[in-house]
């Protein structure tokens, strides 16, 4: 009985050990990651460009700004983390694909943080500036969700 | 004259409480993923609402005895304890929502980070519970939270294309690129949202504490049935708004700030402060009434003398399971978790536990001993076992879709 109970232990640890180690997904699923990534980080991006064009305007008061485009900040941060965490399958069209995603998502939190100093300096030049950058990501994100849906 | 007003009064309350951060978050993630095609989620849920509403509200007027009283001694105590237990749980985690949504709305006018103000919120809504007035408590937020009104103003303002969202609410339809299971998820999350049981804890608790009678049973039906509906539109406003603003750009509302965006671009910034005042009321009240709604169900279901009506002294096991429930509420949300995925989870367990609070409901309202000549009529039996079965189908396919779709991804 005890041996049982010993069995079923260790086997609820082996279960429990290697439910931790994540395998590398197919190339299929990593090409869904890779959309749902890009789809996520569109969203965080148009979010700062919708505010930041909103400011412009004159309709976003200051503090709001700030805490929109720190929430997209963040939220594009954790969106790349978790998509860098992800083990790419062993072809060289999973490498280009996390390459080229991966340079977008760097490229979308610069954009990011650039947007939210210059916003709180009230830097109009450098929020034109970071805007164009923002919304040239914005269409690479956009491309790159069209070209691997479905 | 003095009748109406109080009345007018409380159809205000309620159609400003009716909202909560569930509602905020959930009506404006849907409107920015799935459109109006969902808006009949939150029609059956506000349906649901009202139906259980009225019986709890019936059932104190009658009895003069609020839900968890009649819970444990018409189910007998282990059936009514593991109904506790869900409930209290549920309640909790939605109050814990409640107070992270207070310091998010906070966060919007402030720009201090939403971590700061989660202690002076928690404080807040523990020495509003302690020393201010029931009805006063009451009716403030619930007059405060009419400020989301800004949200059908901004529609309007948005110039849409009403026979398109006309289209939209009647012929529903599943938008490309979101599965099927999703699609249903959010449902669920929409129905649970309009239906969290600590609304009906609150309402029967608030009907025991202004001491209603048969003669309030009138009133009573005139505050769910008009003020819960025209909440329900203000709900459908947020999702609206979210559905013209939201959905062409690609935003999927994960955050508060994304929900009030779509008022700024219509109206400018005083329709943006109202919409804060509105998230800020609205969350405050809803924190109120979970943080109580906590102590009700422990105090009722043990016995325990109770309400806002005695002094605290006299109901001190009341007050100090409301302490304990605000401190552990304002705990989970320092442990910087995400308030909008507690949210989301909170709204989604609550339709876990639907059928928990409301088929006692059912079998009270059904009950000539407790009820005598009031006790539930035909329409109102047959809309109740409807829901019922709708209810238990909600709770048996929250956790499979949620699992299914990693929470709505």
């Amino acid at each position: 009985m005890i041996r049982l109970r010993s069995l079923v232990i260790a086997g609820a640890a082996v279960v429990a050990v290697t439910g931790c180690v994540a395998p590398a997904p197919s190339p299929g699923a990593f090409e869904g990651k890779a959309v749902q990534t890009a789809k996520a980080a569109l969203s965080s991006v148009d979010t700062a460009l919708l505010a930041s064009a909103t400011a412009v305007r004159g309709r976003l008061p200051q503090p709001y700004l700030e805490t929109t485009l720190s929430s997209a900040e963040d939220s594009l941060s954790s969106i790349q983390t978790a998509f860098d965490s992800v083990q790419p399958p062993a072809t060289a069209t999973s490498d280009r694909l996390r390459d080229t995603l991966d340079r977008l998502l760097s490229r979308g939190s610069d954009g990011l943080a650039q947007l939210r100093i210059a916003s709180r300096r009230e830097d109009h030049a450098v929020v034109a500036e970071a805007t164009r950058s923002l919304q040239q990501v914005a269409d690479g994100l956009d491309r790159f969700e069209q070209e691997h849906s479905g | 004259m003095k009748q109406l007003l109080s009345v007018a009064l409380g159809v205000l309350t309620a159609i400003g409480g009716f909202v909560d951060i569930g509602d905020l978050v959930t009506s404006g993630l849907v409107g920015s993923r799935f459109g109006l095609s969902l808006a009949w989620a939150t029609l059956v849920g506000v349906v649901g609402i009202c139906l259980f509403a009225e019986m709890s509200g019936r059932v104190a007027a009658v009895s003069g005895r609020a839900t968890f009283d009649l819970v444990r001694e018409r189910l007998g105590p282990r059936a009514g304890l593991a109904n506790l237990a869900a409930s209290f749980l549920i309640t909790v985690l939605t109050f814990a929502a409640e107070v992270g949504g207070i310091a998010l709305a906070l966060e919007l006018a402030s720009s201090v980070n939403y971590l700061l103000w989660v202690p002076a919120a928690g404080l807040a809504v523990w020495l509003v519970i302690w020393r201010v007035r029931f009805s006063v408590l009451e009716n403030v937020f619930g007059l405060l939270g009419l400020a989301l009104v800004v949200f059908a103003v901004a529609l309007w303002k948005l110039s849409p294309s009403w026979s398109d969202l006309a289209h939209q609410v009647l012929a529903p339809h599943n938008p490309s690129g979101e599965g099927l299971p999703t699609y249903f998820y959010y449902a669920i999350a929409l129905f649970g949202a309009a239906m969290t049981p600590y609304e009906v804890f609150f309402f029967s608790s608030g009907g025991v504490e202004e001491h209603w009678t048969k003669r309030d049973i009138r009133t009573s039906r005139l505050n769910v049935f008009v003020g819960f509906p025209l909440g329900g539109l203000l709900s459908l406003s947020i999702a609206a708004t979210a559905a013209l603003v939201l959905l062409p750009r690609n935003i999927e509302v994960d955050a508060l700030a994304q929900v009030g965006l779509p008022v700024a671009v219509a109206a400018g910034k005083l329709a943006l402060a109202a919409a804060i005042l509105g998230f800020v009321a609205a969350t405050f009240g809803a924190a109120l009434e979970t943080g109580l709604s906590s102590g009700y169900a422990v105090a009722q279901y043990f016995g325990w003398q109770w309400g806002k009506l005695v002094r605290p002294r006299e109901a001190a096991r009341f007050h100090l399971v409301v302490l304990a429930s605000t401190i552990a509420a304002v705990a989970t949300i320092l442990t910087t978790i995400d308030p909008i995925k507690v949210t989301e989870y909170s709204v989604v367990f609550s339709a876990v536990a639907l059928p928990l609070t409301y088929l006692p409901i059912l079998v009270i309202s059904n009950d000539r001993d407790y009820m005598g000549d009031k006790v539930n009529g035909r329409v109102s039996n047959l809309l109740g076992s409807v829901f019922l079965v709708l209810v238990v189908v909600a709770a048996v396919a929250a956790i499979p879709l949620m699992l299914a779709t990693k929470a709505g991804q």
